[in-house]
C-alpha cells in the first residue's frame, strides 16, 4: 500500500512543480511583455515633444516660430479602394502615384505618406471623408520674414535618431536652450478608451524651449538685405555682405549677406550658403586694415598725425620685393594724416617699420586679430597668427596694408567699433535677451574685452578716418552734413601662391556719428567686376546704407559739415 | 463604588473604536460616491481636452497668418503691388530764415 501513497505522493508534488514553472514563467520570464500589454489596455504613454523657442528680433517680432503642420498617415487594413485612395492622395497631395498605392497594399496598421502638410491641404483631405486616413498634428519651423538673415539663423535639421537639431547661426549655437526637454505623458483610459478623470495623467518632464530676442533691427536688416542685393547686381559681384554693430554695446544690429537661402527648404541649396560669411569666410582686408596699424602706432607713439614719411617718395623694397602705391601716385614728405587718406601702401610700410614686429603683434593680439571674436553664433573661424619667428621683414610690410594676414569680417567690424567706442572692445553678442517658457527674461549683459588703445589715440583716429571720407577717393560718395570715420579697401585675392590682379575684395569700414557713434559699418563685395576699387562699389552701397540708418535714427545733418 | 468606576473606564475605548468605526464607513460611503460620480466625468474630459487641442490649433494658425501679414517682407510687396517706390533722394529742412527782419 504503501508505494500507492508514495507514487499519489510524487504526482502530487509533480503537479505543483508544473505550477510553479508555469508561474516562474508568466511571473518572471514574460513579466515585462505581460505589464506593457496590461498598460496599454489601461492607457496610454504619450511621448511630449517640446515646442521649440522662438527667435525673435529686437521689436519683439518673431522672425522663427513654429507653425502646425500635419502628418498625413494610412490604415491599409482599413482602407476600401486602394485604386481611388492612391489616386486622390497623390493629386492633392502631389505624392507618386506608385509610391502611394505600395504603401496602401502593405499588410500594416499604419504607413506614413507624407509630413509637413498644411493646414488647407488637411481640411481638403478631412472633407474627402477618406477612409483609413489619419491625421497628426506636429510642429514645424516657421519664417514669417522668408530667407531674412538666414545664414545668421541656421536651419532645423534631424539628428541621427530623427530628431530636431538646430545647425548653424543661432539655431546651432543655442541649440539645447531652444529645443526644450522631452517628456511622457500617462492617459488612463477606461473600457471604452475615454479618460478617467479620477487617475490624474502623470506627466513629467516635459519644458519647452526658450527663446531668443535679439539685437538684430528687423527693419534695418531688412533695408541692408536689399541695398546689398542691389549692390552684388550692380557691381557685378559674385557675393557681398554687411554687417552692422552698436560699438557701445557690441550688439549686432545686421548682419547680411547675399546670396543666402532659404530654411524653409534648405536642402535645395548648396551648402556652401548655409555657413555665414561674416564669421565664417576668412580674406585679406586690404587697406581697411590700415586704421588699425595706425591707431596701434599713434598708441605707442611712435608716430604722431603730423610724423613725415621720409620713404614715400618712390617705391619701397623690402627684402627684395618692391612695395608700391595703389595708384603709383606718390607723396614725398607726407604725414600719418595724408598716409590714410591717399591710403598710400608706403606710408603704412614707413608706421610698422616704427613699430616693430614685436609692437605690431602686441597691438593685433590686443584687437583681437588672430582669435575669434566670441560671438554668439556657430560657426565662427579665425586665422591666428603666425608665431613670432615665422614673420619676415616683407611680411610686416605687407601687414601694415592689410596683405599677407587673414581674418574675418567680425573681426574687422569689432576691431573698428573698439575706436568708434574710444578705444574699448566690446564682446559682439547677437541674443540680447533669453526669455524661458514661463516668461522670465535673462538680459545678455555688454561685455568688455579690453581696451587696445587709448581714448585720445582711438580720438586721433577717428579724425584721421573723418579725414580720409571728406577728402580720400571715395569723397564724392560721401553724405554731406554728416561726419562719418571710414576707409576703403581693396584687397588683392590670392590664388595658388600669387595676388591675382583682376580679381579683388573691395570694402568699406567707417562710422557714424564721428562725435557720438550709433553703428559701425563694414561692407564687403567679393570680386566686383563693374570696378575692381572699393571707393567705387563698397563705398557708394555703404553710405547708401549709412544714409537710410541716419535718418532711421533721426539725426539731422549739420550744415556747417 | 469602585466597582461602577471600574465599568465605566471600559466603557471608554469601546465608545472609541465604535465611533471610528462609525467615521470609517461614512468616509468610505462618501469616497463610493465621489468616486463614482467623478468616474463619469471622463466624457466630459475628454470634450474638454479636444476643445483645448482645437483652440490651440486654432490660435497657432491664427498667429501664423497674423505674422505672415506683418512681415516686413510682406508688406514691402504689397506696397510695390499698389504703387509705392521708394523716394530717389531726401530733402531736409535746416534752419529757417527769417521772413521778415526788424530795422
Amino acid at each position: 500500500m504503501i508505494w500507492r501513497y508514495r507514487i499519489a505522493f510524487l504526482g502530487i508534488v509533480c503537479l505543483f512543480l508544473l505550477v510553479i514553472t508555469r508561474l516562474f514563467y508568466w511571473q518572471v520570464v514574460k513579466a515585462q511583455e505581460l505589464s506593457l500589454i496590461a498598460q496599454n489596455q489601461y492607457g496610454t504613454t504619450v511621448k511630449l515633444v517640446p515646442q521649440r523657442g522662438e527667435i525673435r528680433t529686437s521689436d519683439n517680432f518673431p522672425i522663427v516660430t513654429n507653425k502646425i503642420s500635419y502628418l498625413i498617415f494610412a490604415n491599409p487594413k482599413e482602407v476600401k479602394n486602394i485604386g481611388e485612395t492612391s489616386a486622390v492622395l497623390s493629386s492633392v497631395l502631389g505624392v507618386d502615384l506608385a509610391s502611394v498605392s505600395a504603401d496602401l497594399s502593405l499588410d500594416k496598421f499604419w504607413v506614413p505618406i507624407k509630413s509637413a502638410v498644411d493646414s488647407k491641404t488637411k481640411q481638403k483631405l478631412e472633407q474627402m471623408n477618406l477612409p483609413g486616413i489619419g491625421f497628426d498634428s506636429q510642429y514645424q519651423r516657421f519664417y514669417p520674414e522668408a530667407s531674412m538673415a538666414a545664414q545668421l539663423l541656421g536651419f532645423v535639421g534631424k539628428d541621427d535618431q530623427g530628431n530636431d537639431k538646430g545647425y548653424f547661426g543661432l539655431e546651432g549655437y543655442y541649440d539645447r536652450l531652444l529645443q526644450g526637454k522631452e517628456g511622457l505623458a500617462m492617459q488612463v483610459n477606461d473600457a471604452f478608451g475615454r479618460p478617467i478623470l479620477a487617475q490624474t495623467n502623470q506627466t513629467s518632464g516635459e519644458v519647452d524651449g526658450s527663446s531668443l530676442i535679439l539685437s538684430i533691427d528687423r527693419s534695418m536688416q531688412f533695408l541692408a538685405e536689399q541695398k546689398i542685393k542691389n549692390g552684388v547686381e550692380t557691381y557685378g559681384a559674385t557675393s557681398g555682405m554687411v554687417g552692422i554693430m552698436d560699438p557701445k554695446t557690441g550688439q549686432i544690429l545686421v548682419m547680411a549677406a547675399y546670396p543666402n537661402f532659404d530654411p524653409r527648404d534648405y536642402s535645395v541649396y548648396s551648402d556652401d550658403l548655409y555657413k555665414n560669411p561674416f564669421i565664417s569666410d576668412l580674406y585679406e582686408p586690404g587697406s581697411t586694415f590700415k586704421p588699425l596699424i595706425m591707431s596701434s602706432a599713434l598708441d605707442a607713439k611712435v608716430v604722431t598725425p603730423q610724423t613725415k614719411c621720409n620713404i614715400c617718395g618712390g617705391p619701397v623694397t623690402v627684402s627684395g620685393y618692391d612695395i608700391h602705391t595703389w595708384d603709383d601716385k606718390y607723396f614725398p614728405n607726407t604725414n600719418m594724416i595724408d598716409v590714410i587718406q591717399h591710403s598710400d601702401n608706403t606710408g603704412m610700410v614707413f608706421v610698422a617699420q616704427k613699430m616693430g614686429l614685436d609692437k605690431t603683434l602686441s597691438y593685433l593680439e590686443k584687437y583681437g586679430i588672430g582669435s575669434t571674436t566670441g560671438i554668439d553664433l556657430q560657426g565662427e573661424v579665425s586665422a591666428p597668427l603666425r608665431p613670432k619667428n615665422q614673420w619676415y621683414a616683407v611680411d610686416l610690410a605687407t601687414t601694415a596694408f592689410g596683405q599677407g594676414i587673414s581674418i574675418t569680417p567680425i573681426e574687422l567690424l569689432d576691431a573698428t567699433a573698439t575706436i568708434a567706442n574710444q578705444g574699448v572692445e566690446m564682446e559682439p553678442h547677437v541674443v540680447s535677451a533669453i526669455e524661458d517658457p514661463s516668461g522670465n527674461i535673462i538680459k545678455v549683459p555688454p561685455k568688455v574685452v579690453g581696451s587696445p588703445v587709448s581714448s585720445g589715440t582711438a580720438k586721433a583716429m577717428t579724425e584721421i578716418m573723418v579725414n580720409a571720407v571728406e577728402k580720400g577717393e571715395a569723397s564724392w560718395a560721401r553724405l554731406k552734413g554728416y561726419r562719418i570715420a571710414g576707409k576703403t579697401g581693396t584687397a588683392s585675392i590670392p590664388i595658388q601662391g600669387h595676388y591675382d590682379p583682376t580679381q579683388t575684395i573691395a570694402s568699406f569700414v567707417g562710422f557714424a556719428p564721428a562725435e557720438d557713434p550709433k553703428f559701425v559699418m563694414l561692407v564687403v563685395l567679393n570680386r566686383p567686376t563693374v570696378s575692381i576699387y572699393g571707393a567705387e562699389t563698397a563705398a557708394p552701397i555703404f553710405f547708401d546704407i549709412a544714409k537710410s540708418l541716419l535718418g532711421y535714427y533721426g539725426i539731422p545733418p549739420d550744415q556747417n559739415n | 463604588m469602585v466597582h461602577n468606576e471600574e465599568i465605566e473606564s471600559m466603557k471608554k475605548p469601546a465608545l472609541f473604536i465604535g465611533s471610528l468605526m462609525i467615521l470609517v464607513l461614512v468616509l468610505s460611503v462618501v469616497k463610493i460616491f465621489i468616486s463614482n460620480r467623478v468616474a463619469t466625468s471622463g466624457v466630459l474630459l475628454g470634450i474638454i481636452q479636444e476643445q483645448a487641442a482645437s483652440l490651440k490649433t486654432e490660435n497657432v494658425l491664427l498667429s501664423e497668418k497674423l505674422y505672415t501679414e506683418s512681415a516686413l517682407t510682406n508688406i514691402d510687396s504689397e506696397a510695390e503691388k499698389q504703387g509705392y517706390v521708394e523716394p530717389k533722394s531726401d530733402f531736409v529742412l535746416s534752419g529757417q530764415m527769417p521772413v521778415a527782419y526788424k530795422q
